[in-house]
């Protein structure tokens, strides 16, 4: 399966242990609700949306989310996580396909 | 390695919140053409177990009145929480009352977050009310809505 | 010359052009929420893509090497562009810049409408971010050339419904709406500057030169190629007007 496009962004870029920080986490994933017409063929586009999305840091799964298609295409998700050490937050996402996919990004704290 | 660590995680620290909903909605997920069809009053009562939820000031519930466009509308909901271990929020669900599938998100959240918010885009088929539903530790539900004025929709 | 325009775009309206038109008659609240989503623009994904298709070639450094230039320098010069560039004896975009590098390093040539290229040609415009636009066209022979032909280009009355660029982003008409949409005045709009744009009504990366394909589509008017030298004409006159602007890549619009 070919693997989607997806990106996690923390900010502030620069954090320190204890702090909270704003997590977004965006991917590129059509989000097609089922009920939409080709404009050209006229046929029903197949529902393909991501339902499920999970945030583990460091082993410990801090939140998880049940999605459904009414969420845009390309869909972000922002949240607040609050840094515990340096390691790495996964975010791990499925979609009514079958589809799954996880992207991690380091957290390093300063000080 | 990951598979058996998701279940696991998944199972410890989301179990009850997280799961049960998903189970009670998936009953519905084989109808043909909306596939999810779910009205928001249903949803409710499955989320709360007919209890309800009482409107509160404690959420902070951000949507444009006029959208740009159906298809993507901005939404953020922040709940006044300490985040603690006896007093956080659970689980926040964000709703477009008037879609075919209401349900839009359902965020499940631990005191690891630090503080209670999410914030999302979600398509709006048509002028109707976004509401937030949150679960309180504590079992208790609150509830805010507004109305989102659309011209152009962003389903179909 | 002013009735003549009106009488042109209430044509465009009743013909209905399809601008997927939107609402806009925003408060300031809701203004700044749409503003507060460039912080997580969908595009970005893209960049942070495109940034990788770059490194497979040299990454920034190889870009500047290249281009002939240092890499400290590389954002100033990214800023200028379109630039006439000696070596093509050609005044070319930046997608077209890194066409050849791709030729020239015996890598595979992406077309202008790929979308690996789109997110090429976002990243590497974002290497200038914050710079402000410093298009010269003044700077020789072929950029005054590019500048006239794309004056040309927008000012000149096409199509079946006689409608020209000019028609809809000149200073008589800004402001005014077609099919609720205001016409925007592309200086002010910094086009120049915030394309690649991620466009919500498409959910998909735009580049100036696309969107103003778009344009010419809607308004019935013959679709100039991507890379052509009218385009390219067409957008050095589009940046010009934006000179000074800090450029913002990748943009977001509706
Ligand atoms: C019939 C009217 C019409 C014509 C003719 C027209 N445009 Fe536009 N153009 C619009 C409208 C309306 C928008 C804004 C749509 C929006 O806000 O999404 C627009 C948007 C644009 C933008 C993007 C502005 C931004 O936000 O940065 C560019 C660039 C542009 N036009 C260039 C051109 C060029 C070049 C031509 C000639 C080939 C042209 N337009 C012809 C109506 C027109």
């Amino acid at each position: 399966m070919e693997k989607v496009k997806s990106l996690i962004k923390i900010k502030p870029k620069k954090y320190k242990d204890g702090e909270v920080v704003k997590v977004s986490f965006m991917v590129m994933h059509p989000m097609e609700t089922g009920m939409r017409k080709d404009k050209k063929t006229g046929k029903i586009v197949p529902a393909e949306y991501i339902n499920s999305v999970k945030f583990d840091y460091n082993g410990q799964v801090i939140t998880t989310m049940n999605v459904w298609e009414s969420l845009s295409a390309n869909p972000v998700f922002t949240i607040y996580m609050k840094i515990n050490g340096a390691g790495k937050l996964t975010v791990s996402f499925t979609d009514n396909t079958g589809a799954v996919n996880e992207t991690s990004t380091k957290i390093k704290p300063k000080g | 390695m990951q598979r058996r660590d998701f279940f696991k995680k998944l199972g410890t620290v989301v179990a009850v919140s997280a799961v049960a909903p998903m189970m009670s909605f998936a009953a519905d997920e084989k109808k043909p053409k909306g596939p999810n069809e779910f009205s928001y009053e249903k949803a409710v009562e499955a989320i709360t177990d007919g209890k309800g939820a009482k409107t509160s000031s404690k959420i902070t519930l951000k949507v444009p009145e006029i959208a740009e466009n159906g298809a993507v509308v901005p939404v953020s909901v922040t709940v006044d929480s300490p985040m603690s271990e006896s007093d956080y929020v659970k689980a926040i669900h964000i709703f477009a009352t008037k879609n075919n599938n209401s349900r839009c998100l359902a965020v499940h959240l631990t005191p690891a977050n630090g503080k209670a918010m999410i914030a999302t885009r979600v398509k709006l088929g048509g002028t109707q009310e976004v509401a937030a539903l949150v679960e309180m530790s504590d079992g208790t539900f609150l509830t805010a809505s507004q109305s989102v004025k659309v011209t152009i929709g962003g389903c179909g | 010359m002013k009735t003549g325009i009106k009488i042109a775009l209430s044509l465009a309206l009743l013909s209905s052009l399809s601008f997927g038109g939107e609402q806009f008659a925003m408060s300031d609240s809701d203004r700044a929420m749409y503003a507060e989503m460039l912080e997580n623009n969908p595009a970005d994904i893209m960049v942070a893509h495109g940034e990788e298709l770059l490194s497979d070639m040299g990454g920034d450094a190889g870009l500047a090497k290249y281009l002939g230039v240092s890499e400290s320098e590389l954002p100033k010069y990214i800023a200028g562009f379109p630039r006439y560039i000696e070596k093509f004896d050609m005044v070319v975009g930046l997608g077209q810049a890194l066409q050849a590098m791709m030729h020239d390093t015996g890598k595979k040539v992406l077309k202008l409408d790929s979308s690996d290229m789109n997110d090429m040609l976002a990243y590497t415009k974002s290497i200038a971010n914050d710079e402000p636009i410093n298009i010269d066209v003044n700077a020789n022979q072929h950029m005054k050339d590019a500048y006239a032909l794309g004056q040309i280009t927008f000012d000149t009355k096409r199509g079946g419904r006689g409608l020209s660029c000019l028609s809809c982003h000149s200073p008589d008409v800004i402001g005014t709406i077609l099919r609720t949409q205001p016409l925007p005045d592309l200086g002010v709009n910094n086009s120049g500057g915030t394309w690649p744009a991620y466009r919500m009504t498409k959910s998909n990366l735009t580049t100036l030169q696309g969107r103003m394909q778009g344009c010419m589509k809607n308004a019935l008017l013959a679709v100039i190629p991507l890379g052509s030298p009218d385009i390219v004409a067409l957008e050095v006159y589009v940046t010009d007007k934006a000179k000074g602007k800090a450029i913002a890549i990748p943009g977001l619009k509706r």
